[in-house]
């Protein structure tokens, strides 16, 4: 059975994110810090998106960077820095890429076979955070996938 | 309740995009800021989606992470490991 994401404003600055994984925590932790695994499920194929770049250099004060995009268009960027690594329960890393980037903490609670994934976001204010939810509408997973619909129907009737 | 305590309530509500406040002269009117809080949690439910579809994209490859572990330890227990 599908388990169900849940997201919380916990205040005007936190956004917190929470998911049960059927797997121990040591996994799911591979799964977040391994590019090879990353790649296969942070931009998922709903998104019609696909990465350019994944790089992680999972170690305190190591940097990463996404860089993914729908064919042509020029891919986004999102990069930054781990404050705090500690396998296979806490990771801490900045988001560097606008100045209203949060900082994003996700511990892995082990349950005895399965993980609780909690996701928190600080943002730097309430306006940081309010853009950054703003920027959801017309939010590009699903404009990308209606463009593809309408491309494949464009071209059935073409 | 006093008209400070009133004034208060009302400037934590407005503080908080739930209502809307207008002073004509000595009159100050309120109105609900609903709109604004339908529109956050349309956006929160959006965010949800996304990380919904990225975390079922997790799980796939946790369920093979898991597979592989089994194996894994199958294979060990097989060449005698403890």
């Amino acid at each position: 059975m599908k388990n169900s994401t849940s997201v919380e404003r916990r205040s005007e600055r936190e956004l917190v994110v929470s998911r049960t994984f059927n797997a121990p925590a040591r996994l799911v932790f591979e799964a977040w810090t391994k590019p090879e695994l990353l790649k296969r499920w942070w931009v998922p194929k709903s998104f019609g998106m696909s990465f350019v770049a994944c790089e992680l250099d999972v170690r305190i004060g190591g940097g990463y960077r996404f860089e993914f995009g729908h064919e042509a268009s020029k891919p986004m960027a999102f990069f930054g820095r781990y404050l705090e690594v500690t396998p296979p329960s806490r990771l801490v890393w900045t988001n560097d890429e606008s100045v209203d980037g949060s900082v994003t903490t996700v511990t892995f609670e082990d349950r005895g076979g399965t993980t609780l994934v909690v996701m928190h976001e600080l943002y730097p204010s309430k306006e940081a955070l309010d853009a950054t939810l703003a920027g959801m509408e017309g939010g590009m997973p699903e404009t990308f996938a209606q463009l593809d619909e309408l491309l494949v129907t464009l071209g059935g009737s073409g | 309740m006093t008209l400070t305590g009133m004034k208060k309530h009302v400037g934590v509500l407005e503080q908080a995009g739930l209502v809307t406040t207008q002073k004509i002269g000595r009159v100050r009117t309120c109105s609900l800021g609903l709109r604004r809080l339908e529109e956050e949690a349309a956006w929160i439910e959006r965010y949800r989606q996304l990380w919904d579809a990225r975390f079922d994209a997790l799980d796939t490859v946790v369920e093979e992470l898991k597979r592989q572990d089994r194996i894994g330890a199958r294979k060990k227990r097989e060449r005698g490991y403890p």
